[in-house]
């Protein structure tokens, strides 16, 4: 069979042709916002610090969903968890002093994460609930509990916006590298990090095997021994724990206070970073990078006036066609054995 | 839904009154929304894109209806937005076979994406005024559409048929049906009936805002999950959403000691809790998400 079937061709174009359309139904010409993009994120220091700063959430939450995605369940919570995490981050970064203050809200964050995750588990493992409507209803649940939160009780009252104070400034994670407009967060080691820890306990541990197997089949992990049903809650919970890190991060790196509508809706990109990293972890960092840089390039477009809307259909398409080319792949490995 | 506000703060409404109707406006586009979702998944095709088909529709009945200046037009233009929208989820599901989660989230985020630009690039034509129905006939379309469907699962032949793909697409083909069809069509009826919901939205407000639907899709999905993926429960859930909504709403100008978030979130989390509940006992549609 060829590479690429004629279907795939026609989506690819298809797709192409619809982003074409909305630069010219946003009144942009494609050269001219192609040119924009090139000057003004793709080649200025100040566009590549924005680059960074974007794609340290989405690699993180990338390997959130990938987590998920092996053990063949959708994250669509990611968002939920994220912001989850950021919520009990700022509480911690809040009421301790000093910079010990870093690692406790680091580890709040992932717990609060892992426990917003765990009702998606026990509901799928042991109700058969499907994972992705019991996360859409979390996600919501996160949203107004803690729009509640910032508008009540967590409330700075020097504030007119629903928002918490600001962190101490030795709570903040220091940048690594600053030169001009340029620098890079500590925050994006801890990214690095857990795309090679999470590289590491796939391919290397039993638990790894373990996630895997009952991603592959249910029926044979369940035969080869494996409580396929411990798996998949304990598995949830460590992809919740890993989008907590991400809003504890996004917190103590860049944001320094919490606020209501804290995520900027990273549920798809998230799913979106997953899908285009392919079958290994380590493809996070490149497709974590490539939202971060579309990102980046729409809002530079967006102060030229094309509209952000422009990201979404951008990140949609890509997901579409990549994953109807996917899907081909593995029907073709699919028959052949 | 400033006509909504409109209504509480006439005098002379009776409270009950007051709740009856603002229940209804809440609540239709949840039926309508929910019977939607209801076709694509009895057929077998899970849909998340319910609320990207319902924010297309609002915008498309919104401003084709401010520029034409005719509300039938706007309406029209919202449905056919929406049974696009529907036709490309089945082509991506059916023909190429890309997973059901994933399309449903791309057909989402195209929606939002889009409506958004046009919102933005538009600002002149949703200055106008937009023509509008009278709500209540979207409120009989949305209970007419729960008998109806009712009436064909139970009684027809071709709800039957849905009911066999949906549950057992390998049967039902070895029987001789046609799942690629039995599904388009499923999809021509989820279509329409998001596209209803769009143009409710749209002329509950009076015109379109960015994200105007809210979360308001996957409510509707949390309805038909509720229900059991049957007409009426789906329909009584929609109803009780509805009137949570409306309920927060009125409380919202009375200084409750319960915040208004926790009334905005109840529905997901009574949908969390049945799920949490059902023993062992999943309603789904067997074939969700199979070929």
């Amino acid at each position: 069979m060829k590479f690429l079937g004629w279907k795939q061709v026609i989506l690819a174009l298809a797709g192409f042709a619809l982003i074409i359309l909305a630069l010219i139904a946003a009144k942009a010409v494609p050269a001219e916002a192609l040119s924009q993009v090139i000057e003004k994120a793709i080649t200025k220091p100040s566009g590549w610090r924005n680059i960074l700063k974007e794609s340290t959430p989405l690699i993180l939450l990338g390997c959130s969903v990938f987590l998920a995605l092996k053990v063949g369940l959708f994250n669509i919570g990611a968002d939920g968890q994220f912001v989850i995490g950021a919520c009990a981050a700022v509480v911690v970064a809040l009421n301790v002093p000093g910079p010990v203050a870093i690692p406790l809200s680091i580890i709040a964050g992932i717990l609060g994460g892992a426990l917003w995750a765990l009702p998606v588990g026990l509901i799928k493992a042991y109700r058969g609930g499907h994972e992705v409507i019991t996360t859409i209803m979390l996600n919501n649940i996160a949203g107004f509990f803690t729009f509640y939160l910032v508008s009540g009780p967590l409330k700075d009252p020097t504030s007119q916006q629903p928002s918490t104070a600001s962190i101490a400034p030795s709570a903040e994670l220091p940048n690594l590298f600053q030169q001009d407009t340029f620098r890079i967060n500590s925050s994006l080691i801890f990214a690095i990090i857990c795309v090679l820890a999470l590289w590491w306990y796939l391919k290397r541990t039993v638990g790894g095997y373990e996630i895997s197997a009952t991603g592959q089949n249910v029926n044979v992990a369940r035969f080869a021994g494996i409580n396929v049903n411990k798996v998949i809650v304990r598995t949830m919970s460590a992809s919740g724990g890993i989008a907590g890190l991400a809003g504890a991060l996004q917190v103590l790196a860049f944001e320094h206070r919490f606020y209501g509508n804290f995520s900027p809706g990273y549920g798809f990109d998230a799913l979106g970073v997953a899908l285009l990293a392919g079958g290994n972890p380590l493809g996070i960092l490149a497709s974590g990078t490539l939202f971060g840089t579309i990102a980046e390039s729409t809002s530079v477009l967006s102060r030229t006036g094309v509209p952000k809307g422009l990201s979404y259909i951008l990140l949609g398409v890509l997901v579409i066609v990549f994953a109807a080319y996917r899907y081909r792949k593995e029907a073709q490995r699919g028959t052949d054995s | 839904m400033e006509p909504i506000l409109n209504l509480l703060a006439a005098p002379g409404n009776n409270f009950v009154v007051t709740l009856l109707l603002s229940t209804l406006a809440f609540s239709s586009p949840l039926i309508l929304g929910a019977l939607a979702g209801l076709f694509s998944e009895r057929s077998g095709i899970i849909n998340i894109g319910l609320e990207g088909k319902m924010l297309a529709a609002a915008c498309a009945t919104a401003f084709i209806g401010q520029a034409s200046g005719s509300p039938i037009v706007g309406l029209l233009a919202g449905i056919l937005t929406a049974t696009i929208f529907s036709i490309i989820h089945w082509i991506l599901t059916q023909v190429y076979q890309i997973d059901h989660i994933i399309s449903g989230m791309g057909i989402n985020a195209i929606a939002l994406g889009g409506t958004s630009l046009i919102a933005k690039t538009y600002l002149n034509i949703s200055e106008k005024e937009m023509p509008t129905f009278p709500v209540a006939i979207y409120y009989i379309a949305a209970w007419v559409a729960a008998a109806s469907i009712w009436y064909l699962l139970k009684s027809t032949r071709s709800g039957l048929r849905l009911f066999a793909v949906g549950n057992d697409p390998d049967k039902s083909r070895q029987m001789g049906l046609k799942p690629l069809v039995i599904r388009f069509q499923a999809l021509l009826a989820t279509g329409l009936l998001t596209g209803l919901a769009g143009a409710l939205i749209a002329t509950n407000a009076g015109k379109f805002s960015e994200d105007m639907t809210s979360g308001r899709g996957y409510i509707a999905l949390a309805a038909l999950i509720l229900g059991g993926w049957k007409p009426w429960p789906t329909l009584i859930a929609a109803v009780a959403f509805g009137f949570f909504g409306s309920l927060q709403l009125i409380l919202q100008g009375q200084n409750s000691n319960i915040p208004g978030q926790f009334w905005q979130a109840l529905p997901y989390l009574i949908t969390l809790i049945a799920m949490a509940g059902m023993v062992g006992k999943n309603r789904a549609p067997a074939g969700l998400g199979q070929p």
